[in-house]
């Protein structure tokens, strides 16, 4: 990576900022989603801490499908950087 | 933790250190370490092609199940620990199943393919939560380099071809399923449900299913190979890999193979009702 023409520079530009917005706006939705998650299966067991168990199992469950979002942003990521 | 373990862990972790610190010096610089990372070795034969690597690792959880299958074969009344493992497993899957589909005429069929899917992905699942041969730098389709204990397996869900071909199954089992309970007619007439302005927004969410449900699986175990390996390298392989390891492979992988066979479950069950 010593010496590169503008047209090198332009393309590993694009590619570097283009991964590193698609990662990070798509860290948004899972991270809020996520975070809705926690908090109600928190007030879930807070109300009633018998059911911890089936309620941890389910939010872990529930966790899975809401980052898929985020690992479909990650996947592009990855596409951009190694496969562009 | 008595006297013994604390001697045992302490000589573990001072092996463990040397080999470190002796791997350190034959450690490649960042260039070459990621030069083939997400790429695969393809391999074509005339018009089509496939990935190989995936084959040998989807025979290797073949091998192992019927290993296993093989080692419980013989049911006992009073079981043993692998098989009340088994069977409350199958028990827990069967519950599941009876719960969600409305028809309990279906009820066995969808427990079959539900438990089938899960075993294969969660064995294929744990086949990359620990380091073994890795299939890495080829040229013009031959392989040139086989890394031993390098990095973790390539499993064969990190492949996108084999979990499409789950998803795809599944969709075609699901609406076979449809035509069988509901009849021809009313399967054709539920394309059209509530109205037939409605019929290209009932297409598009039906064929989103098996994308999103192979991708979800395959964006899983694909990027995590790929942050365990880049998070390897940046702390020198030195005791983070194994908690990696740990949580990218085996708790990553448990949840993600149940997310698919539940996925599985409902869209079957979808269809029926």
């Amino acid at each position: 990576m010593d010496k590169m023409d503008l047209a090198q520079a332009i393309y590993l530009l694009g590619k570097a900022i283009g991964a590193g917005l698609a990662m990070g706006i798509g860290a948004i939705g899972p991270g809020v989603g996520e975070g809705n998650i926690g908090a109600h299966a928190m007030d879930a067991m807070a109300r009633q801490p018998e059911m911890m168990g089936a309620i941890t199992t389910r939010m872990l469950l529930a966790d899975a499908v809401a980052e898929s979002t985020g690992i479909y942003s990650l996947l592009i990521a990855f596409l951009i950087i190694f496969a562009l | 933790m008595s006297r013994k373990d604390k001697i045992f862990l302490a000589v573990v972790f001072g092996a463990y250190t040397m080999a470190w610190i002796i791997n350190l010096k034959y450690i490649p610089p960042v260039g070459e370490a990621f030069k083939t990372l997400g790429h695969r070795w393809v391999v074509s034969l005339g018009s089509f092609s496939f990935n190989p690597v995936t084959i040998i690792n989807a025979s290797i959880v073949f091998l192992v199940i019927l290993w296993f299958a093989l080692s419980v074969r013989d049911l006992k009344l009073i079981p043993d620990r692998k098989q009340s493992i088994l069977e409350w497993l199958f028990n827990t899957f069967y519950e599941m199943v009876e719960d969600t589909v409305p028809d309990p005429k279906f009820v066995r069929p969808t427990f079959v393919i539900a438990m089938t899917v899960f075993i294969f992905v969660w064995t294929s699942n744990m086949l990359a939560s620990f380091p073994g041969v890795v299939f890495v730098g080829w040229e013009n389709g031959k392989l040139t380099e086989i890394g031993l204990f390098t990095d973790t397996w390539q499993a064969p869900t990190a492949d996108l071809n084999t979990n499409l071909t789950y998803a795809l199954m599944v969709f075609v089992i699901s609406h076979a399923f449809a035509i069988k309970a509901k009849g021809f007619k009313a399967w054709l007439k539920s394309w059209f449900e509530p109205n037939a302005i409605m019929m290209p927004m009932n297409l598009i969410g039906e064929l989103a299913k098996p994308i999103s449900h192979s991708l979800r699986l395959f964006g899983n175990i694909a990027g995590g190979a790929i942050l365990t390996y880049i998070f390897t390298y940046m702390i020198k392989y030195f005791l983070l890999p194994v908690f990696l390891w740990g949580f990218f492979g085996i708790f990553v992988g448990t949840i993600q193979a149940l997310v698919f066979s539940i996925l599985v479950i409902a869209y079957i069950s979808a269809q029926l009702t």
